[in-house]
Protein backbone atom coordinates (compact mmCIF):
# COMPACT_ATOMS: atom_id res chain seq x y z
CA UNK A 1 0.00 0.00 0.00
CA UNK A 2 3.08 2.00 0.76
CA UNK A 3 3.44 2.53 -2.71
CA UNK A 4 0.11 4.13 -3.68
CA UNK A 5 0.05 8.27 -3.51
CA UNK A 6 -1.63 9.20 -0.41
CA UNK A 7 -4.07 11.10 -1.80
CA UNK A 8 -5.83 8.17 -4.04
CA UNK A 9 -5.39 6.17 -0.84
CA UNK A 10 -7.95 8.97 1.38
CA UNK A 11 -10.19 8.74 -2.10
CA UNK A 12 -10.45 4.84 -1.60
CA UNK A 13 -11.24 5.26 1.81
CA UNK A 14 -14.09 7.98 1.61
CA UNK A 15 -15.27 5.75 -1.54
CA UNK A 16 -15.69 3.19 0.58
CA UNK A 17 -17.86 4.94 2.76
CA UNK A 18 -19.59 6.40 -0.07
CA UNK A 19 -20.42 3.23 -2.17
CA UNK A 20 -21.28 1.00 0.88
CA UNK A 21 -25.14 1.01 0.18
CA UNK A 22 -24.51 1.34 -3.68
CA UNK A 23 -25.17 -1.37 -6.43
CA UNK A 24 -21.35 -3.46 -7.05
CA UNK A 25 -20.81 -2.39 -10.32
CA UNK A 26 -19.04 0.79 -9.06
CA UNK A 27 -16.00 2.56 -10.63
CA UNK A 28 -13.01 2.48 -8.62
CA UNK A 29 -12.86 6.73 -8.68
CA UNK A 30 -9.69 7.89 -8.53
CA UNK A 31 -8.58 11.62 -9.54
CA UNK A 32 -6.60 11.53 -12.39
CA UNK A 33 -4.39 14.12 -11.92
CA UNK A 34 -3.20 16.56 -8.81
CA UNK A 35 -2.94 19.90 -11.16
CA UNK A 36 -5.08 21.63 -13.11
CA UNK A 37 -4.01 21.27 -16.73
CA UNK A 38 -3.33 24.60 -18.55
CA UNK A 39 -4.23 26.04 -22.31
CA UNK A 40 -0.34 24.80 -22.99
CA UNK A 41 -0.50 21.58 -20.81
CA UNK A 42 -3.78 20.66 -23.36
CA UNK A 43 -2.52 21.39 -26.27
CA UNK A 44 -4.35 21.89 -29.70
CA UNK A 45 -5.09 25.52 -29.34
CA UNK A 46 -7.08 24.87 -26.57
CA UNK A 47 -8.26 28.57 -24.67
CA UNK A 48 -9.46 28.36 -21.26
CA UNK A 49 -12.47 29.68 -20.74
CA UNK A 50 -13.70 33.14 -19.03
CA UNK A 51 -15.59 32.91 -15.50
CA UNK A 52 -18.47 35.00 -16.14
CA UNK A 53 -18.59 37.86 -13.36
CA UNK A 54 -21.64 39.69 -13.74
CA UNK A 55 -21.77 42.83 -12.30
CA UNK A 56 -24.81 44.37 -10.21
CA UNK A 57 -26.98 46.75 -12.32
CA UNK A 58 -25.62 49.91 -13.92
CA UNK A 59 -25.15 52.53 -11.63
CA UNK A 60 -27.04 54.89 -14.59
CA UNK A 61 -29.50 52.90 -13.98
CA UNK A 62 -30.40 53.07 -10.13
CA UNK A 63 -29.44 56.79 -10.57
CA UNK A 64 -32.73 56.30 -13.53
CA UNK A 65 -34.64 54.73 -9.96
CA UNK A 66 -34.11 57.59 -8.10
CA UNK A 67 -34.88 60.07 -11.15
CA UNK A 68 -38.26 57.76 -11.89
CA UNK A 69 -39.75 57.77 -8.23
CA UNK A 70 -38.92 62.34 -8.27
CA UNK A 71 -41.00 62.12 -11.81
CA UNK A 72 -43.50 60.02 -10.86
CA UNK A 73 -43.83 62.25 -7.19
CA UNK A 74 -44.53 65.54 -9.87
CA UNK A 75 -46.71 63.67 -12.18
CA UNK A 76 -48.58 62.62 -9.11
CA UNK A 77 -49.00 66.00 -8.07
CA UNK A 78 -49.91 67.26 -10.65
CA UNK A 79 -52.75 65.07 -11.23
CA UNK A 80 -54.29 65.09 -7.98
CA UNK A 81 -53.60 69.28 -7.40
CA UNK A 82 -54.40 70.61 -11.33
CA UNK A 83 -55.66 67.88 -13.37
CA UNK A 84 -58.02 66.26 -10.54
CA UNK A 85 -58.33 63.17 -11.94
CA UNK A 86 -58.78 59.95 -10.63
CA UNK A 87 -58.33 58.09 -13.64
CA UNK A 88 -54.81 59.12 -14.47
CA UNK A 89 -54.01 58.38 -11.56
CA UNK A 90 -55.04 55.17 -11.18
CA UNK A 91 -53.14 54.78 -14.39
CA UNK A 92 -49.75 56.40 -12.63
CA UNK A 93 -50.80 53.84 -9.75
CA UNK A 94 -50.30 50.98 -12.14
CA UNK A 95 -47.26 52.54 -13.85
CA UNK A 96 -45.41 52.30 -10.17
CA UNK A 97 -46.51 49.23 -9.03
CA UNK A 98 -45.33 47.71 -12.66
CA UNK A 99 -42.14 49.65 -12.20
CA UNK A 100 -40.95 50.27 -8.38
CA UNK A 101 -42.81 46.41 -7.96
CA UNK A 102 -43.03 43.88 -10.26
CA UNK A 103 -39.69 45.31 -12.32
CA UNK A 104 -37.45 46.79 -9.49
CA UNK A 105 -39.08 44.08 -6.84
CA UNK A 106 -39.59 46.33 -4.50
CA UNK A 107 -35.92 47.07 -4.06
CA UNK A 108 -34.88 50.29 -3.46
CA UNK A 109 -37.73 51.86 -1.56
CA UNK A 110 -38.16 55.09 0.66
CA UNK A 111 -39.78 52.68 3.46
CA UNK A 112 -36.73 50.49 4.05
CA UNK A 113 -33.83 53.18 2.91
CA UNK A 114 -34.79 54.29 6.48
CA UNK A 115 -33.06 51.62 8.44
CA UNK A 116 -29.87 52.69 5.95
CA UNK A 117 -29.29 55.84 6.84
CA UNK A 118 -30.07 55.57 10.60
CA UNK A 119 -27.58 52.62 10.39
CA UNK A 120 -24.98 55.05 8.45
CA UNK A 121 -25.73 57.55 11.28
CA UNK A 122 -24.78 55.53 13.34
CA UNK A 123 -22.32 53.19 12.18
CA UNK A 124 -18.99 55.49 11.00
CA UNK A 125 -17.75 52.25 8.64
CA UNK A 126 -20.94 51.90 7.05
CA UNK A 127 -21.16 52.93 3.64
CA UNK A 128 -24.77 54.25 1.95
CA UNK A 129 -24.90 54.50 -1.51
CA UNK A 130 -26.28 57.89 -2.78
CA UNK A 131 -29.13 56.62 -4.18
CA UNK A 132 -30.39 55.25 -0.96
CA UNK A 133 -29.71 58.86 0.38
CA UNK A 134 -31.76 60.22 -2.46
CA UNK A 135 -34.34 57.93 -2.18
CA UNK A 136 -34.78 58.34 1.63
CA UNK A 137 -35.00 62.44 1.70
CA UNK A 138 -36.95 63.27 -1.74
CA UNK A 139 -40.30 61.79 -0.44
CA UNK A 140 -40.16 63.36 2.59
CA UNK A 141 -39.05 67.14 0.57
CA UNK A 142 -41.84 66.77 -1.18
CA UNK A 143 -43.97 66.09 1.41
CA UNK A 144 -43.00 69.58 3.45
CA UNK A 145 -44.32 71.08 0.31
CA UNK A 146 -47.04 69.15 -1.38
CA UNK A 147 -48.11 66.52 1.52
CA UNK A 148 -48.13 63.02 0.98
CA UNK A 149 -47.42 62.65 -2.91
CA UNK A 150 -45.42 59.63 -2.92
CA UNK A 151 -47.91 57.58 -1.09
CA UNK A 152 -50.73 57.93 -3.81
CA UNK A 153 -49.65 57.02 -7.07
CA UNK A 154 -46.11 56.33 -6.11
CA UNK A 155 -45.50 53.45 -3.35
CA UNK A 156 -45.39 50.07 -4.77
CA UNK A 157 -46.57 48.68 -1.53
CA UNK A 158 -49.31 51.69 -1.59
CA UNK A 159 -50.29 51.04 -4.91
CA UNK A 160 -50.86 47.30 -4.21
CA UNK A 161 -53.19 47.81 -1.35
CA UNK A 162 -54.89 51.04 -3.41
CA UNK A 163 -55.84 48.92 -6.25
CA UNK A 164 -57.58 46.03 -3.99
CA UNK A 165 -60.07 48.50 -2.11
CA UNK A 166 -63.10 47.24 -2.97
CA UNK A 167 -65.82 48.02 -0.65
CA UNK A 168 -64.25 50.72 2.56
CA UNK A 169 -65.66 50.84 5.62
CA UNK A 170 -64.84 53.91 8.04
CA UNK A 171 -62.55 53.24 10.61
CA UNK A 172 -64.43 54.47 14.17
CA UNK A 173 -62.10 57.43 15.14
CA UNK A 174 -60.72 56.42 17.80
CA UNK A 175 -59.73 53.34 17.05
CA UNK A 176 -58.00 54.62 14.05
CA UNK A 177 -56.03 57.27 15.73
CA UNK A 178 -54.58 54.29 18.25
CA UNK A 179 -54.14 52.04 15.06
CA UNK A 180 -52.09 54.66 13.97
CA UNK A 181 -49.82 55.08 16.67
CA UNK A 182 -48.52 51.61 16.29
CA UNK A 183 -46.81 52.47 13.25
CA UNK A 184 -44.34 54.82 15.76
CA UNK A 185 -43.76 51.77 17.53
CA UNK A 186 -42.90 49.66 14.22
CA UNK A 187 -40.44 52.85 13.49
CA UNK A 188 -38.57 52.66 16.91
CA UNK A 189 -38.65 48.64 16.84
CA UNK A 190 -36.97 49.11 13.01
CA UNK A 191 -34.40 52.09 14.33
CA UNK A 192 -33.34 50.24 17.40
CA UNK A 193 -32.65 46.66 15.53
CA UNK A 194 -30.67 48.85 12.82
CA UNK A 195 -28.58 50.19 14.91
CA UNK A 196 -26.66 47.22 16.39
CA UNK A 197 -23.62 45.95 15.96
CA UNK A 198 -23.15 44.61 12.45
CA UNK A 199 -23.31 40.88 12.93
CA UNK A 200 -26.55 41.39 15.12
CA UNK A 201 -28.26 44.38 13.12
CA UNK A 202 -31.19 43.25 11.22
CA UNK A 203 -33.85 44.69 8.77
CA UNK A 204 -37.16 44.47 10.36
CA UNK A 205 -38.97 46.78 7.68
CA UNK A 206 -37.36 44.59 4.58
CA UNK A 207 -37.68 41.10 6.75
CA UNK A 208 -41.65 42.00 7.39
CA UNK A 209 -42.58 43.46 4.31
CA UNK A 210 -45.84 41.95 3.55
CA UNK A 211 -45.87 42.64 -0.20
CA UNK A 212 -42.20 42.33 -1.40
CA UNK A 213 -42.61 38.25 -1.66
CA UNK A 214 -45.24 39.07 -4.49
CA UNK A 215 -43.16 41.63 -6.12
CA UNK A 216 -40.30 39.01 -6.39
CA UNK A 217 -43.02 36.15 -7.14
CA UNK A 218 -41.23 34.23 -4.17
CA UNK A 219 -40.69 34.46 -1.02
CA UNK A 220 -41.05 32.87 2.29
CA UNK A 221 -44.29 30.96 2.72
CA UNK A 222 -45.83 33.02 5.86
CA UNK A 223 -44.88 36.26 4.71
CA UNK A 224 -46.86 35.31 1.53
CA UNK A 225 -49.79 34.39 3.58
CA UNK A 226 -49.46 37.39 5.29
CA UNK A 227 -48.92 39.90 2.60
CA UNK A 228 -52.12 37.71 1.45
CA UNK A 229 -54.27 38.67 4.68
CA UNK A 230 -52.94 42.35 3.70
CA UNK A 231 -54.86 42.62 0.79
CA UNK A 232 -57.81 40.76 1.69
CA UNK A 233 -57.99 42.79 4.74
CA UNK A 234 -57.66 45.91 2.36
CA UNK A 235 -60.50 44.92 0.42
CA UNK A 236 -62.54 46.42 3.22
CA UNK A 237 -60.27 48.49 5.18
CA UNK A 238 -58.63 51.15 3.29
CA UNK A 239 -54.48 50.60 3.06
CA UNK A 240 -54.15 49.03 6.25
CA UNK A 241 -50.38 48.82 6.00
CA UNK A 242 -49.76 52.16 5.06
CA UNK A 243 -51.87 53.59 7.66
CA UNK A 244 -51.29 51.70 10.66
CA UNK A 245 -47.73 49.95 10.41
CA UNK A 246 -45.73 52.06 7.61
CA UNK A 247 -42.63 53.58 9.75
CA UNK A 248 -41.77 56.24 6.74
CA UNK A 249 -46.01 57.25 6.89
CA UNK A 250 -44.67 58.09 10.19
CA UNK A 251 -41.88 60.44 9.28
CA UNK A 252 -43.97 62.15 6.39
CA UNK A 253 -47.22 62.78 8.03
CA UNK A 254 -44.81 64.77 10.76
CA UNK A 255 -43.25 66.60 7.24
CA UNK A 256 -46.99 67.00 6.06
CA UNK A 257 -47.53 69.09 9.00
CA UNK A 258 -45.41 72.33 7.60
CA UNK A 259 -46.88 71.18 4.00
CA UNK A 260 -47.70 74.60 1.63
CA UNK A 261 -50.50 73.01 -0.14
CA UNK A 262 -52.41 69.20 -0.29
CA UNK A 263 -55.74 68.22 -1.72
CA UNK A 264 -58.68 70.75 -1.28
CA UNK A 265 -61.64 69.25 -2.33
CA UNK A 266 -63.64 71.78 -3.80
CA UNK A 267 -61.14 75.06 -3.05
CA UNK A 268 -63.58 77.48 -4.25
CA UNK A 269 -66.96 76.63 -3.47
CA UNK A 270 -68.21 74.04 -0.99
CA UNK A 271 -71.22 73.14 -0.03
CA UNK A 272 -70.47 70.76 3.25
CA UNK A 273 -72.28 68.33 1.84
CA UNK A 274 -69.67 65.65 3.95
CA UNK A 275 -70.23 63.46 0.61
CA UNK A 276 -66.72 63.14 0.19
CA UNK A 277 -65.91 62.06 4.19
CA UNK A 278 -67.84 58.67 2.69
CA UNK A 279 -65.68 58.41 -0.58
CA UNK A 280 -62.60 58.40 1.67
CA UNK A 281 -61.62 54.63 2.21
CA UNK A 282 -59.00 56.43 4.37
CA UNK A 283 -60.44 58.39 6.96
CA UNK A 284 -58.62 61.92 6.26
CA UNK A 285 -61.36 64.00 5.96
CA UNK A 286 -62.33 65.45 9.12
CA UNK A 287 -64.67 68.28 9.69
CA UNK A 288 -64.70 68.03 6.05
CA UNK A 289 -61.70 69.05 4.74
CA UNK A 290 -59.09 66.68 3.49
CA UNK A 291 -56.16 66.20 6.86
CA UNK A 292 -52.83 66.38 5.38
CA UNK A 293 -51.38 64.04 7.90
CA UNK A 294 -53.76 61.57 6.66
CA UNK A 295 -55.06 62.06 2.69
CA UNK A 296 -53.04 59.73 0.59
CA UNK A 297 -53.39 61.37 -2.11
CA UNK A 298 -55.63 59.18 -3.94
CA UNK A 299 -58.10 61.77 -5.40
CA UNK A 300 -61.20 59.57 -4.67
CA UNK A 301 -62.79 62.36 -2.95
CA UNK A 302 -63.10 64.48 -6.16
CA UNK A 303 -65.56 62.25 -8.13
CA UNK A 304 -67.53 62.18 -4.98
CA UNK A 305 -67.56 65.86 -5.17
CA UNK A 306 -71.01 67.07 -6.84
CA UNK A 307 -69.52 70.51 -7.01
CA UNK A 308 -66.46 69.25 -8.84
CA UNK A 309 -68.51 66.65 -11.34
CA UNK A 310 -70.44 70.13 -12.29
CA UNK A 311 -74.29 68.59 -10.26
CA UNK A 312 -74.43 71.40 -7.83
CA UNK A 313 -74.26 74.97 -8.97
CA UNK B 1 -44.16 80.12 15.01
CA UNK B 2 -43.70 81.17 11.31
CA UNK B 3 -44.13 78.03 9.14
CA UNK B 4 -41.78 78.97 6.08
CA UNK B 5 -39.32 79.37 8.75
CA UNK B 6 -39.63 75.79 9.76
CA UNK B 7 -40.11 74.48 6.84
CA UNK B 8 -37.31 76.04 5.70
CA UNK B 9 -35.46 74.91 8.17
CA UNK B 10 -36.22 71.08 8.25
CA UNK B 11 -35.51 71.46 4.60
CA UNK B 12 -31.92 72.54 5.26
CA UNK B 13 -31.62 69.72 8.07
CA UNK B 14 -33.05 67.00 5.17
CA UNK B 15 -30.53 68.56 2.72
CA UNK B 16 -27.47 68.87 5.04
CA UNK B 17 -27.76 65.14 6.36
CA UNK B 18 -28.27 63.87 2.49
CA UNK B 19 -24.85 65.56 1.92
CA UNK B 20 -22.77 64.52 4.83
CA UNK B 21 -24.23 61.01 3.63
CA UNK B 22 -23.09 61.09 0.30
CA UNK B 23 -19.86 62.28 1.28
CA UNK B 24 -19.60 59.28 3.57
CA UNK B 25 -20.28 57.03 0.51
CA UNK B 26 -17.34 54.94 -0.22
CA UNK B 27 -18.16 52.40 -3.11
CA UNK B 28 -20.84 49.57 -3.56
CA UNK B 29 -20.84 47.22 -0.62
CA UNK B 30 -22.19 43.64 -1.92
CA UNK B 31 -22.74 39.97 -0.31
CA UNK B 32 -20.15 37.90 -1.36
CA UNK B 33 -19.63 33.97 0.04
CA UNK B 34 -16.44 33.28 1.73
CA UNK B 35 -15.41 29.96 0.05
CA UNK B 36 -13.16 29.19 3.34
CA UNK B 37 -15.91 29.59 5.28
CA UNK B 38 -18.26 27.73 3.12
CA UNK B 39 -18.96 24.16 4.47
CA UNK B 40 -19.39 23.02 0.63
CA UNK B 41 -16.50 23.87 -0.39
CA UNK B 42 -14.02 24.40 2.41
CA UNK B 43 -11.48 21.06 3.21
CA UNK B 44 -12.34 19.52 5.33
CA UNK B 45 -15.59 17.59 6.47
CA UNK B 46 -15.84 15.32 3.12
CA UNK B 47 -18.22 12.39 3.39
CA UNK B 48 -20.84 15.37 4.47
CA UNK B 49 -24.66 15.61 2.94
CA UNK B 50 -23.75 19.05 0.68
CA UNK B 51 -25.07 22.06 2.35
CA UNK B 52 -28.00 24.14 0.57
CA UNK B 53 -28.94 26.78 2.78
CA UNK B 54 -28.14 29.24 -0.10
CA UNK B 55 -30.68 27.77 -2.77
CA UNK B 56 -33.60 27.73 -0.01
CA UNK B 57 -33.28 31.23 2.11
CA UNK B 58 -31.75 33.14 -0.87
CA UNK B 59 -34.80 35.54 -1.68
CA UNK B 60 -34.29 35.68 -5.45
CA UNK B 61 -36.21 32.71 -7.36
CA UNK B 62 -33.67 29.89 -7.62
CA UNK B 63 -31.04 31.98 -5.71
CA UNK B 64 -28.64 34.29 -6.59
CA UNK B 65 -25.84 31.88 -5.51
CA UNK B 66 -24.61 30.27 -8.29
CA UNK B 67 -21.87 27.38 -8.42
CA UNK B 68 -18.95 28.78 -10.68
CA UNK B 69 -16.37 27.19 -12.22
CA UNK B 70 -12.87 28.66 -11.97
CA UNK B 71 -11.75 26.95 -15.15
CA UNK B 72 -7.89 27.71 -14.64
CA UNK B 73 -8.34 25.33 -11.55
CA UNK B 74 -10.32 22.30 -13.29
CA UNK B 75 -8.67 19.23 -13.44
CA UNK B 76 -10.76 18.47 -16.64
CA UNK B 77 -11.04 14.68 -15.54
CA UNK B 78 -12.62 12.20 -17.31
CA UNK B 79 -14.59 11.08 -14.56
CA UNK B 80 -15.52 14.01 -12.82
CA UNK B 81 -16.85 13.24 -9.79
CA UNK B 82 -19.11 16.58 -9.53
CA UNK B 83 -20.43 16.11 -12.93
CA UNK B 84 -21.06 12.45 -12.81
CA UNK B 85 -22.71 10.84 -9.40
CA UNK B 86 -19.73 8.37 -9.18
CA UNK B 87 -21.22 5.68 -6.69
CA UNK B 88 -23.95 4.64 -9.20
CA UNK B 89 -23.55 1.33 -11.59
CA UNK B 90 -21.23 1.95 -14.35
CA UNK B 91 -22.63 1.74 -17.91
CA UNK B 92 -21.01 0.16 -21.13
CA UNK B 93 -18.60 2.86 -21.93
CA UNK B 94 -17.38 2.54 -18.79
CA UNK B 95 -18.59 5.62 -17.13
CA UNK B 96 -20.90 6.22 -13.82
CA UNK B 97 -24.69 5.58 -15.34
CA UNK B 98 -26.14 8.72 -13.54
CA UNK B 99 -25.12 12.13 -13.44
CA UNK B 100 -24.81 14.42 -10.21
CA UNK B 101 -26.75 17.71 -10.91
CA UNK B 102 -30.75 17.22 -10.03
CA UNK B 103 -31.07 20.34 -12.40
CA UNK B 104 -28.98 18.80 -15.23
CA UNK B 105 -26.70 22.47 -15.12
CA UNK B 106 -23.43 21.15 -16.15
CA UNK B 107 -22.45 20.48 -19.56
CA UNK B 108 -19.22 18.39 -20.51
CA UNK B 109 -17.66 18.68 -23.75
CA UNK B 110 -14.29 16.58 -24.76
CA UNK B 111 -11.08 18.95 -25.29
CA UNK B 112 -9.48 17.94 -28.46
CA UNK B 113 -9.20 13.92 -30.02
CA UNK B 114 -10.45 11.78 -27.32
CA UNK B 115 -8.65 8.42 -27.21
CA UNK B 116 -10.63 5.11 -25.60
CA UNK B 117 -7.30 3.50 -24.85
CA UNK B 118 -6.13 5.87 -22.56
CA UNK B 119 -8.81 7.59 -20.43
CA UNK B 120 -6.70 9.49 -17.49
CA UNK B 121 -5.24 11.58 -20.65
CA UNK B 122 -8.24 12.76 -21.59
CA UNK B 123 -9.61 16.35 -20.98
CA UNK B 124 -12.78 17.68 -20.48
CA UNK B 125 -14.35 20.79 -20.16
CA UNK B 126 -17.18 21.29 -17.91
CA UNK B 127 -19.66 24.31 -18.06
CA UNK B 128 -22.13 25.39 -15.28
CA UNK B 129 -25.22 26.56 -17.09
CA UNK B 130 -25.87 29.03 -14.48
CA UNK B 131 -28.91 29.97 -15.55
CA UNK B 132 -30.44 26.36 -14.67
CA UNK B 133 -27.75 26.18 -11.55
CA UNK B 134 -29.63 26.71 -8.19
CA UNK B 135 -26.39 26.53 -6.05
CA UNK B 136 -28.04 23.15 -4.17
CA UNK B 137 -23.86 22.99 -3.57
CA UNK B 138 -23.79 19.03 -4.60
CA UNK B 139 -20.98 19.77 -7.00
CA UNK B 140 -19.45 21.98 -5.12
CA UNK B 141 -18.74 19.44 -2.01
CA UNK B 142 -17.68 16.77 -4.75
CA UNK B 143 -15.20 18.63 -6.31
CA UNK B 144 -12.77 19.34 -3.37
CA UNK B 145 -10.00 17.26 -1.85
CA UNK B 146 -9.72 14.04 -2.27
CA UNK B 147 -12.34 13.69 -4.64
CA UNK B 148 -11.43 16.93 -6.62
CA UNK B 149 -9.51 20.34 -7.34
CA UNK B 150 -11.67 22.33 -5.57
CA UNK B 151 -12.38 24.45 -8.21
CA UNK B 152 -15.59 25.12 -8.43
CA UNK B 153 -17.17 27.07 -5.28
CA UNK B 154 -20.52 28.74 -5.01
CA UNK B 155 -20.64 32.68 -5.41
CA UNK B 156 -23.16 35.08 -5.01
CA UNK B 157 -24.06 36.36 -9.11
CA UNK B 158 -24.39 40.33 -8.84
CA UNK B 159 -26.92 40.43 -11.73
CA UNK B 160 -29.28 38.28 -9.65
CA UNK B 161 -28.57 39.34 -6.18
CA UNK B 162 -31.09 41.74 -4.81
CA UNK B 163 -28.02 42.93 -2.30
CA UNK B 164 -30.53 42.96 0.51
CA UNK B 165 -29.67 45.16 3.71
CA UNK B 166 -29.15 41.85 5.60
CA UNK B 167 -28.53 38.94 3.17
CA UNK B 168 -31.21 35.92 4.09
CA UNK B 169 -28.40 33.15 3.43
CA UNK B 170 -26.27 35.43 6.22
CA UNK B 171 -28.88 34.60 8.90
CA UNK B 172 -29.08 31.02 7.67
CA UNK B 173 -26.03 30.28 7.20
CA UNK B 174 -24.02 28.22 10.18
CA UNK B 175 -20.34 28.84 9.27
CA UNK B 176 -20.99 32.70 8.54
CA UNK B 177 -19.99 32.49 5.31
CA UNK B 178 -21.51 35.26 4.06
CA UNK B 179 -19.82 38.81 4.30
CA UNK B 180 -20.15 41.96 2.86
CA UNK B 181 -17.41 43.21 0.19
CA UNK B 182 -16.45 46.46 -1.56
CA UNK B 183 -17.66 45.07 -5.23
CA UNK B 184 -13.94 45.62 -7.02
CA UNK B 185 -12.72 43.06 -4.36
CA UNK B 186 -15.51 40.96 -4.38
CA UNK B 187 -15.63 39.87 -8.10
Amino acid sequence: MSGLPQVVGRACVILALLVRSAPAQVIPYQRPVDTAPQADSIGGGYKVPAVQKPLPRDYWLQVLDVVALAAAMGISIWLVLKRRSRKWLTALTIASLAYFGFYREGCICPIGSLQNVVVALADPKYSIPMVVTATFVLPLMVALYFGRAFCGGVCALGAVQELVVLKPVQVPRRLDRALGLLKYVYLALAILFAVKPALTRDFLICRFDPFVGFFRRTGAPHMLVLGGAFLVLGMFVGRPYCRYLCPYAGLLAWCTRLARRGVTITPNKELDCGLCAEACPYGAIEKMRAVRRNCLYCARCYSSCPCERGVAP
Amino acid sequence: MNQDLTRRTVLAVLAGGAVFLVKKANGQIVWQVNAARCINSRLGDAGVEACNLCTTECVVALSAVRAVNEYSKCGRCNICPAYFNITSAVNELGQPSEKLCPRDAIARKPIGKVDPEDPANNFYEYIIDEEKCDGCGKCVIKCKEPLGLGSITLRVRYDKCVNCNRCSISRACPQNALMQLPIDQAL
